[in-house]
């Protein structure tokens, strides 16, 4: 109990510094949502009105008083008002967050799927024409950009076939299953896009974990004990040659709150990762907070979890309480 | 991967999904020559927004022809036509030098039933003042300076201007939309930008649903004063990625764009069997800013050099891809009604080197870059880096100052900061855009020179500009007004501290199968109100043109 006092602890602290940067990090870029919203217009303005808009903006306080409202404003849920939507930056980042969670959800839970699954066949057949074929196919549609493979799907799935919308999250009046299957057919293009861009790193992990599991004793033993090769590779090689796969879900879930800017901005998606490049561009400070904070909890929270979940995963790494006056030590179970 | 590749890159793509399955049609068969021909009226048309404009708060953001499907003006179409005409009003006069009425319809409600009378008319110009929006203010508040706006009874208001001001009835009232006061009168004008219920209007069409995520629902206002639309129903989502805007006009998930084909796609779509394309001639401009608060941009001679210095064909050729004209002809843009016919800024590089010989600006060292009081004479000309076309630009124009003997460097900023320098003014050169409200609308152009954009006057010394506004307000007329305009537009370009690049041509695509009555409105493009009313109402108002001029 107490090392996970101490590892929440850490993520507190974590989580404090992060939100200080958050707050930074928009006012580090140079100008400000007046200069972006007003564009050449602002100059039309009068040095009073311009003020006016500031104060608005909460622009006229000191850095310190800002940094003090941020954090208020934190504790008491409020992430302020988006400059350019004029709406609680909560309600405008909730409306989005479903769609990224879809989204990037569905495409990394394909890829850890399909990348660690091929991975481990692939390590299984290693050295054959096969291993090879499959290898330099992954690593071919690894090396191509997302905005790339986005656009050769819009071109021939959208364009030329017609079998899947180009653009957008929804009809504006579906209504019933209708509007289900037009969400789920406008999600494919895309989440392919992105599984497709992700699916290399979990292959590669999952491939090279595999082969250095495939020669420990454990899998010999348990071939000399007659099993068959599916269990084998399964139940003991894919197994244990999870963990270094499972640390890179880990790290994929904690970014999918960012959402994915390129594919989001190709498809047209209103994910965050397209709120947040709008709200770069107008420099708008409460929403890039908001933003900023909720991938850092994201990514935060991932790591907790996934701290918290190895020890499940892998008895090598579990604790066992020892008797008083005892030192604890660390229990090693192979195979 | 290489930067300068992945402009190449998306573009071949780009090409490459709009070109699949495009028809070989015979070049000139009824595409892109104006002579589009399909529905005159339709159920439903679905229109891909370039941005997203949130619930159509003018306070909060201007998007005129989104904004004007629901909202109307006094005068129609806009300032960008030589004489606009009653649309709200049904006429309007000029009592003395300061003073206007404008006589209004009596049969013109709300969009939620409620009469529309003088005391809106009023409420919305006295609100404008209160209600900083930038486009908008400095129409009531400076040039001109609308002092008092008086309801004389249900169809009658009056204006009255602190000083001269006869372009009321050619600018003014055709530039501000009027809004509901029993709508906005409970809410404080510095709370205005808050406001995100939908807005309720006068026009041919009502908001009836937004969300960020689907974009935007229009239905018709079939009690509209002026007739009822042809097209039933408008759904508009925002596609705010030209990538994915064109392939979803090519598989016709949508019918139509607010986004002008880029330029690398107008033959593509010009030869599509499925797509019309046409074309015409936006009010609007590249531009190169020059920072007049710095040395030596400070010097009027040396900004004459620099306008010289400039290949302009050579941009039109290489960015516009020969789509638009050389701006040769300066500032404003010279299709705009106020734009004096006999500007000229020509590309002269040898006068260039003679003036900036003359100013004592020489290559001292032989270095091939001059030498000014403090130094060698090399600038940074700034863009934004995420339009190519920008970044471009500025590259031949710094081969065109090395030509002349100036050092010059292309750099690519962010848009946010590309805005923040021209803010702060902290640039050597900085290429930006105009659209029509500062290329075509001549109070604008005065207010310009006020604002910081194009001068700072009267905080900066310019005795000739001085001169010109005193005139320029002591005129009684519209005529008196534009024979001072005249010569402020020839100052101006004698030493500009704005250097248009070209005069860009715009082509609009597409689905002439499902509506093909798109007509174009100066400074409007061809999405607008006009396009959606019986054709005979746009042209009775003055407000379309014969697109493929």
């Amino acid at each position: 109990m107490s090392r996970t006092c101490g590892r929440i602890g850490q993520y507190v602290l974590v989580l404090w510094v992060a939100g200080t940067l958050n707050f930074a990090l928009p006012r580090l870029a140079p100008g400000d949502p007046v200069a972006y919203v007003y564009g050449g217009d602002a100059q039309a303005l009068s040095e009073r009105q311009l003020a006016a808009l500031r104060e608005t903006f909460g622009l006229d306080r000191s850095l310190a008083e800002q940094y003090a409202g941020f954090w208020t404003g934190l504790l008491r849920g409020d992430l302020g008002t988006s400059v350019q939507d004029s709406r609680p930056v909560v309600d405008v980042l909730a409306e989005r967050l479903p769609w990224t969670v879809a989204l990037v959800g569905t495409a990394t839970a394909l890829a850890f799927v399909l990348g660690s699954l091929l991975g481990a066949w692939a390590a299984w057949r290693r050295g054959s024409k096969r291993d090879a074929a499959v290898t330099s196919a992954v690593l071919a549609v690894d090396a191509m950009p997302g905005f790339w493979i986005a656009m050769v799907a819009v071109a021939v799935f959208a364009v030329q076939l017609g079998w899947f919308p180009s653009y957008g999250a929804v009809a504006l009046d579906g209504q019933g299953l209708g509007a289900a299957g037009e969400v789920v057919s406008r999600m494919v293009l895309p989440v392919a896009t992105l599984a497709l861009a992700g699916i290399g790193g979990f292959f590669l992990l999952a491939r090279a974990a595999m082969v250095g599991v495939l020669d420990e004793p454990f899998v010999r033993l348990a071939r000399a004990k007659g099993l068959r090769e599916s269990r084998v590779a399964v139940v003991h090689g894919l197994r244990t040659a999870l963990l270094p796969v499972f640390t890179n879900l880990a790290l994929a879930i904690g970014a999918l709150l960012s959402g994915a800017v390129v594919v989001e901005t190709v498809f047209a998606y209103p994910g965050l990762g397209s709120l947040i490049f709008e709200a770069v561009t107008v420099r708008d400070y409460p929403l890039l907070q908001g933003a900023f904070l909720l991938v850092t909890v994201g990514i935060v929270g991932a790591n907790l979890l996934a701290d918290l979940a190895y020890p499940l995963l892998d008895p090598r790494l579990r604790r066992v309480r020892a008797p008083r006056g005892t030192q604890l030590r660390q229990v090693v179970v192979r195979g | 991967m290489n930067r300068r590749l992945m402009p190449a890159l998306l573009t071949c793509v780009l090409l490459a999904g709009c070109a699949v399955g495009s028809g070989a049609a015979a070049p000139g068969a009824g595409r892109g020559d104006g002579g589009q021909t399909g529905p005159a009226a339709a159920q439903r048309l679905t229109i891909a927004l370039a941005k997203d404009s949130g619930p159509l708060n003018i306070f909060a953001d201007q998007s005129p022809a989104i904004d004007e499907l629901v909202y109307d003006k006094l005068l129609a179409p806009s300032p960008y036509v030589d004489q606009p005409r009653p649309w709200l009003a049904t006429a309007v006069r000029q009592l003395d030098p300061s003073t206007w009425e404008a006589d209004l319809r009596d049969d013109v409600r709300w969009q939620d039933g409620e009469r529309f009378d003088a005391d809106d008319v009023a409420f919305s110009f006295d609100y404008f003042k209160k209600a900083p929006t930038g486009t908008y203010t400095h129409h009531v508040s400076d040039v001109p300076t609308i002092e008092t706006i008086t309801a004389l009874s249900p169809t009658k208001v009056r204006f009255v201007c602190a000083f001269p001001c006869p372009e009321l009835g050619t600018v003014t009232l055709a530039d501000l939309p009027v809004i509901a006061e029993h709508i906005w009168a409970g809410v404080p004008p510095d709370k205005a930008k808050q406001v995100t219920s939908l807005p309720v209007g006068t026009g041919p069409y009502r908001l009836v649903s937004y969300d960020s995520a689907a974009g935007y629902r229009f239905e018709a206002n079939p009690d509209y004063f002026a007739g009822a639309p042809v097209v039933q129903e408008l759904v508009m989502p925002v596609i705010s990625d030209a990538s994915a805007t064109f392939p979803a006009l090519r598989s016709g998930e949508v019918d139509a764009t607010t986004r002008p084909l880029p330029p690398e796609l107008i033959d593509p779509f010009t030869s599509s069997n499925d797509v019309g394309v046409v074309k015409t001639a936006p009010l609007r401009f590249p531009e190169l800013r020059v920072n007049y608060d710095r040395a030596p941009f400070d010097q009027p001679a040396f900004r004459a050099a620099l306008s010289r210095a400039i290949d302009r064909d050579q941009l039109v050729a290489v960015v516009g891809l020969g789509k638009g004209r050389a701006a040769l002809q300066g500032y404003p843009h010279p299709d705009a009604p106020f734009a004096n016919p006999t500007l000229s800024t020509p590309y002269e590089p040898e006068q260039a080197r003679e003036m900036l010989d003359q100013l004592g600006l020489v290559d001292r060292d032989g270095d091939g870059t001059r030498e000014g009081p403090a130094g060698p004479l090399a600038f940074t000309i700034l863009a934004n880096g995420a339009a190519p076309q920008d970044v471009r630009s500025a590259e031949l124009i710094a081969e065109d100052l090395r030509e002349v003997g100036l050092g010059a460097t292309a750099r690519g900023l962010d848009a946010g900061s590309v805005a923040d320098v021209a803010k702060t003014r902290d640039f050597d050169l900085v290429i930006g855009a105009i659209g029509p409200h500062g290329a075509a609308d001549p109070t604008q152009f005065i207010m310009s020179h006020r604002s910081g954009y194009l001068w700072r006057a009267p905080k900066l010394p310019y005795p000739e500009w001085d001169a010109l506004f005193a005139d320029w307000k002591a005129t009684t007329t519209v005529e008196d007004r534009l024979a001072v305009l005249d010569q402020m537009q020839v100052l101006f370009n004698r030493q500009p501290t704005s250097i248009p690049l070209y005069y860009p041509d715009e082509y609009w695509a597409f689905r002439p199968d499902r509506f093909a009555g798109w007509v174009e409105s100066p400074g409007y493009g061809v999405v607008h109100k006009w396009s959606l009313l019986p054709p005979q109402v746009g042209r009775d108002a003055g407000a379309v043109v014969a697109v493929g001029r």
